[in-house]
C-alpha cells in the first residue's frame, strides 16, 4: 500500500465541466437533420385482446406522417427468454406495453395525435401478483410458456406462469434442518419500485438508405442492441452501428435491451429517417423496466450454541409480463439469499412468475437487497429466540477464509474481510448510549451485514483500446458507460497508474460507438473497476511491451533486459542507455528516415476468471468475486405522526483498494439515500386492474433534499483482492443492499414492532404504533380484570 | 401560429410557435439550447430550471406566451469568456456532480438566489435546492456546493 502515485487520489472528474455548463449531450439533446419524433400508445387495459385499432383520424392530423401498429410484427426478441415483441401484436399483456405509435414532425404533433386513436379491446383477468398467477386456474399470460426459446439453463414450467424455476441444493438441503436446536420462519416482500433516474429512456433509430442501421440510446448496453437490432432485420452485425451518448443516470434499469427494439420498429416505417422518442415521464415508469417484486419465505436454522447450519428460500417473483430482463434476478436473489454467512445447508428456490405488471428488470444490486432484507431481519428473529445477541450470532457465522458459499465456492482472505466492516459500523452505532425515549420520540438502533457477487454471464467481456500519442499522451477507449459514477476518472487513474504518466496526459473515451469502441458486453453488476480495470491494465502491459520490442531494435539488446518508467525504455544494467517514449510512439524513426518498430497501441479484455453457468444442482463459480460491507443506523421515531427520522447512517465495505475517495464516498451517500427511499417512501401501486397509481415524481416519492442524511459514517476496508485492478473490487450497487433490513431492525429495537415488508411510510407506522397501544392496553386491562 | 420575441442570454430572438407549448418545448426543441433538462414535464423535479426576469422557473410548466419580452438565463448564458460561473465552479470542486442531469437546473436555481442575495442564509439555500430532485448524490455534497457558491458570490460581491 502506498506505493501509488494516482491510485488513492481525487483527481478532477473528466466530464465535470461539460455537466454544469449544460454542454453534456444525453438523448434527448441529439438533433439529427430530417428527424422525426415518435409518441407510443399505452394500453387502457394491463391485460386484454386487441380486437382492432382505428389509426384514420390520427393520420389526418397535423404533422403526422405515420401510424403504426403492431399487427402482423414477427419479431421475438430476448436475450435469456424470446418473449418480448417490440409492439402489441394482438393482446396486450401490462399497462406500459406499446399498442400503437404516432410519427410525425415535431414531439407535440405525435402526442396530440395518439388521442386520436381508437383501439377496442377485450379484457382478460388481470394478475398483479405471483400468488394469484400461479393459481390453478390461472390463465396463462403467454400461452406458449416453455415453446418461447430460452437459455438452455433455464426450466419454464409449460402450462403455467412459471417462466422459470430455479433451484440450489448444498449439503444435504432441507434435510439439514435436523441438526438445528432452533428454527425460525418469515415471509418478506420488497415490493415493485422504478429507479427512476431523473433523465429518462430514449432512443433514436434510423434505417439509412444504404441498408445499414444507426442508432443512439440512454442505454449501457449497446453491443447486445447491435446484435438484438442486426438478429431482429437480418442485418450483418457490423451494420448496426449503436452510440451511447452521456447518460443521466442508470440504476440498472439502462442495462439490457430495453426501448431500443420498439423504437427500431416504429422507424422502421419510415426509412431514411431518424426517429426519435423519448419517454415521458409515466412512460419511464410503466414502458421500461420497473424493479423488485419479490416476496420471499425464508427459514434458517441454528444449532443452540449459535452456528448456523440450514437455510431453506423460496423466492416468489412477480416478474412482470415479459421475463427475459427478470428471470436472473430470480436467480441471483436465490443464491445470494444466504447474505455474507455460512449455512452447510441450503435449499435456495426462485420462481420467476408471468404477471400483468411492466416487466421487472436490473436495479442497483439486483436481487441482493431484496434476499438480503429477509436474510438481516431473520438473523434478528433468530437470535431473539436463542437469547443471544444478533451481533455475536452474525460474528460467529460470517463467510471467511475456508468458508464454502452456497453456489459451492471456496472463499480465499483476498475475497474480503466481513468481520472487519461489521467492526466499524458496529462501534459506530453502538459505541455510546442509546438515547432514551422522550415524550416525542423513540429512539432506535439497527445493524445489517451483507455480501454481493456479480451475477454477470460468463462471457461477459470488458474490453480496452490504447494508443500512445506522438507526445507521449494517451487516448483511452473503452465501451464503459458513465453513468454518473465516475467510471471515466476511474479508467484515467488507473491507466495512469498502469502507464506511470500523469492523468493530466490522459484522454478518456466520452461517446461510446460501436464502430470504434472496443468490446463491452455491458456495465453492469458493479464489475467495471474490477474487470475494466483489469482490461485497462492488460493493456497498459501490452503498449509497454510493444514499446520495450520497438526499444530493443533501437538500442539493440534483448527486451527482457529493457524497463520503462513512462517517459523512457532504458537498459536496467545502465539506464544511461535510453529512449523516450515519444520517440517511439510511431515506431522509431532513424535519423535517415528508416522507421523501425510498430505504432504504439493495444488492445486486451478481461473477463472474470472461470465465471460459469450453473450446474445440475444450482451451483458453480458464479460468485467468483465477493464484496462484503455492513451497514447500521440511529434513528428516532416520531410517536405521533409515524415518521422515521435516519439521525445517523454507518456503512463500511471491504473494497480491496480505495481508488478515488471522493467519488467512493459520492457512491456511498448516493446508494444508501436511494435505498432509504425504497424502505421508507417508494413503491409503485398497481390496482387490481394492473393499473399504476402512481406514476409521477409527486406521487412515487423519491428521496428530496430535505430529507438528506445529516450524519454518515463512511469507512473501507482494503483487503486487496487478486482479480481487480491494484486490489480494487467493486462499490457501486452494494450502498444498497443493507439500508432497509437496518432501518427495520433499528425499529423493533426502538418500539418492538416486526415489520416484514417495506416501504415503513409514517402511516404504516403510525397504524402500527397505534394498533401495538390498543393492544398493550388490553392487556393492561385484563391484568386488572385478573 | 404566435410570434414571441425575447433576450436569451443577451442575444434577442423571435420564435414563431404553436400555441400552448412550454418555454422548455421552445428552448429545446425549437432553439435547441439543450441545457434545460426535462426531467418530469411537470413541475416536479427542477432539471428545466431556467432564470426569466431574475427569477428561477421550472420551464416545462411555463407557457411561452408568457416569456414575451422577457430576459431570460439559461446554463449556456452562464460561462464567460471561457471560463465558470463561481456556481459552476463550486459545483465542479463540491463533487456535487455525478451523472449531471439534475446540475443546470440547480446551479440555475442558486444563480437566481445568489446573483441577487450572495448573504442568502442556509434557510434560502434548503428552500433553492428543495425544488430540485437528484437521484445520485444523496444531496450530501450538492450542500455543500451550495455553501461553496455562496462563499464564491459573497467575495465576489465584495471585491
Ligand atoms: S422537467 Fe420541469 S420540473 Fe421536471
Ligand atoms: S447527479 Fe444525477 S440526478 Fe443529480
Amino acid at each position: 500500500m502506498g506505493d501509488f502515485r494516482y491510485i488513492g487520489r481525487d483527481i478532477p472528474r473528466p466530464d465535470a465541466v461539460d455537466k454544469v455548463t449544460g454542454l453534456s449531450r444525453y438523448i434527448d439533446d441529439l438533433y439529427l437533420p430530417g428527424m422525426l419524433y415518435a409518441a407510443v400508445l399505452r394500453p387502457e387495459y394491463a391485460h386484454a385482446r386487441i380486437l382492432g385499432i382505428e389509426t384514420a383520424a390520427a393520420e389526418a392530423m397535423p404533422g403526422v406522417v405515420k401510424v403504426v401498429t403492431g399487427e402482423g410484427c414477427t419479431i421475438h426478441y430476448g436475450d435469456n427468454i424470446k418473449d418480448l415483441t417490440p409492439m402489441a401484436v394482438d393482446r396486450v399483456r401490462h399497462i406500459g406495453e406499446p399498442v400503437a405509435a404516432v410519427i410525425a414532425d415535431t414531439p407535440w404533433h405525435a402526442r396530440a395525435a395518439l388521442e386520436k386513436i381508437e383501439v377496442a379491446y377485450e379484457p382478460l383477468p388481470v394478475y398483479v401478483d405471483a400468488r394469484e398467477a400461479m393459481k390453478e386456474d390461472a390463465i396463462l399470460i403467454h400461452e406458449d410458456n416453455g415453446e418461447i426459446w430460452h437459455l438452455p439453463t433455464l426450466h419454464p414450467i409449460p402450462g403455467t406462469n412459471v417462466a422459470n424455476y430455479y433451484r440450489l441444493v448444498k449439503g444435504k438441503g432441507e434435510a439439514g434442518f435436523e441438526e438445528a436446536d432452533v428454527v425460525v420462519e418469515g415471509e418478506f416482500n420488497f415490493p415493485f419500485g422504478s429507479a427512476a433516474a431523473i433523465e429518462p429512456h430514449g432512443a433514436i433509430v434510423w434505417f439509412k438508405t444504404d441498408g445499414t442501421l444507426e442508432v443512439w440510446s440512454s442505454s449501457i448496453c449497446p453491443f447486445i442492441i447491435r446484435e438484438d437490432l442486426a438478429h431482429a432485420y437480418g442485418l450483418p452485425v457490423s451494420h448496426v452501428r449503436v452510440h451511447i451518448p452521456e447518460l443521466g443516470g442508470c440504476f440498472g434499469y439502462k442495462s439490457d435491451i430495453t426501448v431500443e427494439q420498439t423504437v427500431a420498429y416504429i422507424a422502421s416505417f419510415v426509412p431514411g429517417h431518424p426517429v426519435k422518442w423519448v419517454a415521458t415521464r409515466r412512460e419511464d415508469f410503466i414502458g421500461t423496466l420497473i424493479a423488485h417484486g419479490i416476496r420471499i419465505r425464508m427459514k434458517m436454522g441454528a444449532t443452540k450454541e449459535g452456528k448456523l447450519v440450514a437455510l431453506k428460500t423460496t423466492v416468489l417473483h412477480s416478474t412482470g409480463a415479459y421475463a427475459d430482463t427478470g428471470v436472473n434476478i430470480t436467480i441471483g436473489a436465490a443464491h445470494n439469499s444466504t447474505g455474507p454467512y455460512e449455512f452447510p445447508h441450503c435449499d435456495l428456490e426462485g420462481y420467476t412468475v408471468y404477471t400483468n405488471t411492466p416487466p421487472v428488470g436490473a436495479y442497483r444490486a439486483y436481487g441482493h437487497p431484496e434476499a438480503q432484507l429477509a436474510t438481516e431481519r431473520m438473523i434478528e428473529l433468530l437470535a431473539r429466540k436463542l437469547g443471544i445477541s444478533s451481533l455475536e450470532l452474525r460474528r460467529k457465522n460470517y463467510l471467511r477464509e475456508g468458508s464454502i458459499t452456497a453456489l459451492g465456492e471456496r472463499l480465499w482472505k483476498h475475497n474480503g474481510d466481513a468481520e472487519a466492516a461489521a467492526r466499524i459500523v458496529e462501534e459506530a452505532i453502538f459505541g455510546h448510549e442509546k438515547p432514551k425515549e422522550d415524550e416525542r420520540y423513540y429512539y432506535g438502533r439497527g445493524f445489517a451485514a451483507l455480501m454481493k457477487s456479480p451475477k454477470g454471464a460468463p462471457f461477459s467481456t470488458k474490453g480496452c483500446y490504447m494508443k500512445m500519442n506522438i507526445d507521449g499522451s494517451v487516448s483511452v477507449n473503452m465501451a464503459g458507460a458513465e453513468v454518473g459514477q465516475g467510471l471515466r476518472t476511474i479508467v484515467q487513474q488507473i491507466a495512469a497508474e498502469a502507464l506511470k504518466i500523469p492523468p493530466e496526459r490522459i484522454r478518456v473515451y466520452t461517446e461510446i460507438d460501436t464502430q470504434f469502441s472496443p468490446y463491452e458486453w455491458q456495465t453492469i453488476g458493479s464489475m467495471f473497476t474490477l474487470q475494466g480495470g483489469r482490461a485497462i491494465v492488460r493493456t497498459a502491459e501490452r503498449l509497454i511491451r510493444k514499446l520495450k520490442e520497438t526499444a530493443a531494435q533501437v538500442l539493440r539488446c534483448d527486451i527482457d533486459l529493457l524497463d520503462y518508467d513512462g517517459e523512457y525504455v532504458f537498459l536496467r544494467s545502465d539506464p544511461s542507455v535510453r529512449v523516450e517514449v515519444t520517440r517511439l510512439a510511431r515506431g522509431y524513426i532513424h535519423p535517415d528516415g528508416i522507421t523501425v518498430g510498430e505504432v504504439a497501441q493495444a488492445v486486451a479484455d478481461a473477463r472474470l476468471p472461470r465465471y460459469s453457468n450453473p450446474d445440475e444442482h444450482g451451483q458453480g463459480t458464479m460468485g467468483v468475486t465477493y464484496t462484503f460491507g455492513a451497514q447500521g443506523c440511529e434513528i428516532r421515531i416520531d410517536k405521533k405522526t409515524g415518521e422515521i427520522i435516519v439521525d445517523h447512517f454507518a456503512s463500511a465495505f471491504d473494497v480491496g483498494r480505495v481508488i478515488h475517495p471522493k467519488q467512493i464516498r459520492g457512491q456511498v451517500v448516493g446508494g444508501v439515500t436511494m435505498a432509504l427511499g425504497a424502505a421508507l417512501s417508494e413503491e409503485l401501486k398497481f390496482d387490481e386492474e394492473g393499473r399504476l397509481l402512481n406514476p409521477q415524481f409527486y406521487q412515487y416519492h423519491i428521496p428530496t433534499y430535505k430529507e438528506r442524511l445529516r450524519k454518515q459514517t463512511i469507512a473501507f476496508v482494503e483487503t486487496p483482492g487478486e482479480i481487480g485492478p491494484f486490489g480494487a473490487r467493486g462499490l457501486g450497487e452494494h450502498p444498497v443492499i443493507g439500508v432497509a433490513p437496518a432501518i427495520l431492525n433499528a425499529i423493533y429495537d426502538a418500539t418492538g414492532i416486526d415489520f416484514y415488508d417495506i416501504p415503513v411510510t409514517p402511516k404504516r407506522m403510525k397504524a402500527a404504533l397505534e394498533a401495538k397501544r390498543k393492544r398493550e392496553g388490553e392487556d393492561a386491562a385484563k391484568e386488572v380484570e385478573a | 401560429m404566435k410570434t414571441i420575441t425575447f433576450t436569451i442570454n443577451g442575444v434577442e430572438r423571435t420564435v414563431i410557435v404553436e400555441e400552448g407549448l412550454m418555454l422548455l418545448d421552445v428552448l429545446r426543441d425549437v432553439l435547441h439550447l439543450t441545457g434545460a433538462k426535462r426531467g418530469c414535464d411537470n413541475g416536479t423535479c427542477g432539471a428545466c430550471t431556467v432564470v426569466v426576469n431574475g427569477k428561477a422557473v421550472k420551464s416545462c410548466t411555463y407557457p411561452i406566451e408568457k416569456a414575451a419580452g422577457a430576459e431570460i438565463v439559461t446554463i449556456e448564458g452562464l460561462a464567460e469568456d471561457g471560463s465558470l460561473h463561481p456556481i459552476q465552479e463550486a459545483m465542479v470542486e463540491a463533487w456535487a456532480v455525478q451523472c449531471g442531469f439534475c446540475t443546470p437546473g440547480i446551479v440555475m436555481d442558486l444563480y437566481a438566489l445568489l446573483e441577487f442575495d450572495p448573504d442568502a442564509d442556509d434557510a434560502a439555500l434548503e428552500r433553492t435546492l428543495n425544488r430540485h430532485l437528484c437521484r445520485c448524490t444523496g444531496y450530501e455534497a450538492i450542500e455543500e456546493a451550495a455553501k461553496l457558491a455562496r462563499e464564491k458570490m459573497k467575495k465576489a460581491s465584495g471585491e
